[in-house]
């Protein structure tokens, strides 16, 4: 898209009480802005900024607190202020809006760079942290140092880590040391032993407990059974002992009441169980007698009563018989018992090939009767085998710790072998990015600085003030010092060692020079008059120097009251190839800003010689003057001989002469006329030579016509001082080309160039 | 305009993928968040542990 610009029209911003419109000439990248104080030219920076930036920043900074209100012109309301930026392929429209500035379609508001006198000094005198904030865009990292700053955190985490993985592992090997001491230092290194050991399955120790346990239970069933038995057998002969005496006290009592006692207290005890039924029998049931049958009942159970001792004799001796009985049945349950777990120890103690260390019973396990001796003589056996068991328990106890310790040491010893891998990484990707974020610091900062110095040395050439430096300090968070070279010192602050003037060329370098790094063809460079405080020597070349940088920018304008340049762009003493130039009439109240249609001399010439009937006098006062200006170029480029004048004024008469004959015919200029098929330059060549005769023929008429009134002008012919001003025009549409430009450029070594080599003028010395 | 940061951060990032600090793929994750100020220390060491030859782990 074609954004360069065609019209800037401004309506009521500030000065511009009446609408004006700023045009812009096609192909011309520069417009230098000229005016004398008063006519509007910061008005017309202002709509700059207005558009571009939103503010009117001559405002700013004057005491006047938030100057909106001071935007419109006098007498309007902010609603009529409108700044509108016509370029080729668009238009933008910026109005004032609640609360800010609006600009519509945004996507083509212009980016603008605007440069005010009173800020020149702002970058180079600002404090170190507000020259950072001015550069700050282009070298603000502080994202990059947050990143980094958490890598600095992991590797000091990590370097901590690495510190505890080295005493953890000291600590894991040291114990292991001891570990290998206690098992008797096998091997040569207890690492190796601790390892092969680690390897061992301690399930075997828990075969082992579990037999010998076995062992020492089965055996342990056998302890009582000696006891028991015995206790049985008592029993048995106490019983047996019991039912004796009970046989012997029954037979007694048989003895002493009959022979057939028993079967008679069975016949009474039948009868007192009819008579309980047949209280008053009429007669013996036994025998039917009725004799005596009066208290018969109590007669039998007297008899019966008799028989009771000898019942009693019977039921115990009864008892007894039961008594023995059971023991005995008791007693072979024992001994049953004590027969089937002999067995099972036996069984037990031939199931494993025991170790050493459990010693058995020499002999196996005897007839019952024989256990107890067995049992006393292997009394110490489960001793031993609660030692052995003890022993495994302790031997799988140590295993297991031993596993653990071999474990963690193997663990932390890992560990530490990542850290000490992932360490230097760390390490290595934090040197790079803090190697990386200074040296992308230093080039950039390097090529602002390289590009301020070049831009000095462009007007201050030779005066070895161009090695700028620009460095963060590296003590303090965003602060930037700005040094120079001076007499021989580096990094001297130029703010104690320069002349107002260069500061003030050094902050419009700084200024160029940051302009220039952010989309330059995107940007409107706008400098309001930035030329006030350079001197003189220094100007021409500030003036080229901004001539040169301003193709680089969308848009350049510079405004200026500085008047030479006024004359010297009207003369074409400086490159104007670029360049248009507009200068401002006086403000007022009614017009506003207004523009005042510069005509360059030459151009007078020419449209003088158009008009009809031609003026004479005029023609020749103006080719005069302009005739003047080409032979003041000529003698000072070819060093001619001229008679000094105390003012400094030569006329005709003077610089003409100086002309030598030899010069004059050497004279001759390369007229640019086009391109061939191959893009190269085509020259036409021109000798100066007959027109400087002719102009030395006809010279005169000058002096007649153009200069005083004289009668001998009446006597004349008009054509002579025609002729006059033709020749003065043919000779500097030779001498210089549409623009104005003068061949001042001796970069070719071999003739004289205008600013894109328009024209070559030849020689480049004047011949001896 | 790129910023500095991100144009920076790319920088970084290629020299760390160079010297097999880091994959390319986590140098593509990592070059907004590192420019943004983001990048904290497990992201760090989760990119240089699997830039690792051996995928050390800690």
């Amino acid at each position: 898209m074609n954004k360069a610009p065609k019209n800037l029209t401004i309506q009521h911003l500030r000065g511009s009480v009446m609408p004006f419109k700023l045009p812009f000439e096609k192909g011309k990248k520069l417009m230098v802005i000229y005016g004398e104080n008063g006519t509007g030219k910061t008005t017309i920076c202002d709509a700059f900024d207005f558009i571009g930036n939103g503010k009117v920043g001559s405002l700013e900074n004057r005491g006047l607190g938030k100057t909106g209100r001071y935007w419109p012109s006098v007498g309007k309301k902010p609603a009529d202020v409108a700044v509108t930026l016509e370029t080729v392929a668009a238009s933008c429209r910026a109005t004032i809006g609640k609360p800010d500035v609006t600009v519509s379609p945004l996507e083509h508001r212009p980016r603008v760079e605007l440069l005010r006198r009173g800020q020149i000094l702002a970058l180079v005198e600002a404090k170190p942290a507000d020259r950072y904030a001015a550069i700050s865009r282009f070298v603000d990292v502080s994202g990059i140092e947050a990143s980094e700053a958490s890598l600095r955190e992991l590797i000091r985490e990590t370097e901590k880590w690495h510190e505890v993985a080295m005493a953890r592992v000291h600590e894991n090997r040291e114990m292991i040391v001891q570990f290998w001491e206690s098992a008797g230092k096998p091997g040569k290194d207890s690492v190796v032993w601790a390892e092969s050991e680690a390897m061992r399955d301690d399930d075997a120790f828990d075969s082992e407990i579990s037999s010998i346990n076995s062992l020492y239970i089965s055996y342990s069933r056998l302890l009582d059974y000696p006891e028991q038995i015995k206790s049985a057998e008592e029993l048995l002969k106490v019983a047996a002992d019991s039912l004796v005496t009970a046989q012997s006290e029954l037979d007694s009592c048989l003895n002493r009441v009959a022979a057939d006692a028993a079967e008679m207290v069975n016949i009474l005890e039948s009868a007192k169980t009819y008579l309980e039924m047949n209280p008053s029998p009429s007669a013996c049931p036994l025998c039917e007698s009725a004799e005596k049958t009066q208290g018969l009942a109590d007669r039998v159970s007297e008899r019966i009563n008799a028989f009771a001792e000898l019942r009693i004799a019977k039921a115990s001796k009864i008892a007894c018989e039961q008594a023995v009985q059971k023991s005995t049945q008791q007693l072979e349950l024992l001994r049953d018992s004590a027969r089937k777990h002999a067995a099972e120890f036996e069984e037990c103690r031939a199931r494993h090939a025991w170790p050493k260390d459990v010693v058995l019973p020499s002999i196996t396990v005897p007839d019952i009767t024989e256990l107890s001796p067995w049992l006393t003589k292997h009394a110490n056996l489960p001793n031993e085998w609660k030692k052995a068991e003890n022993l495994r328990q302790d031997k799988k106890q140590f295993l297991v710790t031993l596993k653990k310790a071999t474990k963690t040491c193997a663990d932390n010893t890992s560990a530490l072998k990542a850290v000490n891998i992932m360490l230097p990484r760390l390490k290595r990707a934090l040197e790079i990015s803090e190697q990386e974020r200074r040296h992308f610091t230093d080039v950039t900062l390097g090529k602002i600085a390289t590009e301020v110095g070049r831009l000095y040395e462009m007007v201050h050439p030779g005066e070895g003030l161009d090695k700028i430096s620009l460095a963060l300090d590296p003590d303090k968070r965003a602060s930037l010092e700005i040094g120079a070279s001076f007499c021989g010192q580096t990094g001297a602050p130029p703010q104690a060692y320069f002349s107002d003037s260069h500061l003030d060329t050094l902050g419009l370098c700084v200024f160029l020079a940051l302009a220039a790094l952010d989309k330059p063809e995107e940007t409107i460079l706008v400098l309001d008059d930035v030329l006030a405080s350079v001197d003189e020597p220094h100007v021409d070349r500030l003036i080229e120097m901004l001539y040169a940088e301003a193709i680089i920018f969308r848009h350049c304008i510079i405004t200026t009251h500085y008047r030479p340049w006024k004359y010297k762009l009207r003369w074409g003493w400086l490159k104007s190839g670029q360049c248009q130039f507009v200068e401002l009439a006086k403000w007022s109240n009614q017009a506003g800003i207004s523009i005042i249609r510069t005509v360059p001399d030459v151009q007078r010439l020419k449209d003088l010689l158009a008009e009809e009937p031609p003026d004479p006098q005029l023609i020749c006062s103006k080719a005069g003057y302009i005739l003047e200006a080409a032979l003041n170029f000529l003698t000072l480029l070819y060093e001619c001989s001229t008679p000094r004048k105390l003012e400094d004024r030569y006329t005709i008469g003077d610089l003409l002469p100086s002309i030598s004959k030899k010069l004059r015919q050497s004279l001759r200029v390369e007229v640019l006329i086009g391109e061939n098929g191959m893009g190269e330059p085509i020259y036409d060549t021109v000798s100066l030579t007959p027109i400087l005769d002719e102009l030395t023929r006809i010279a005169e008429a000058r002096n007649v016509y153009g200069a005083h009134f004289k009668e001998l002008s009446f006597e004349l012919l008009d054509n002579e001082a025609l002729a006059f001003g033709n020749q003065v025009s043919i000779l500097m549409g030779i001498l210089t080309d549409s623009d104005g430009c003068w061949p001042r450029n001796s970069d070719s070594g071999e003739y004289w160039a205008t600013s894109g080599g328009t024209r070559r003028l030849h020689p480049l010395k004047r011949p001896a | 305009m790129i910023s500095p940061s991100e144009e920076l951060s790319k920088k970084i990032l290629e020299k760390l993928v160079a010297e097999v600090l880091i994959t390319a793929d986590d140098a593509k994750k990592m070059s907004s968040r590192m420019a943004a100020g983001k990048l904290r220390a497990d992201d760090w060491k989760l990119a240089i542990e699997k830039g690792s030859p051996g995928g050390a782990k800690t």
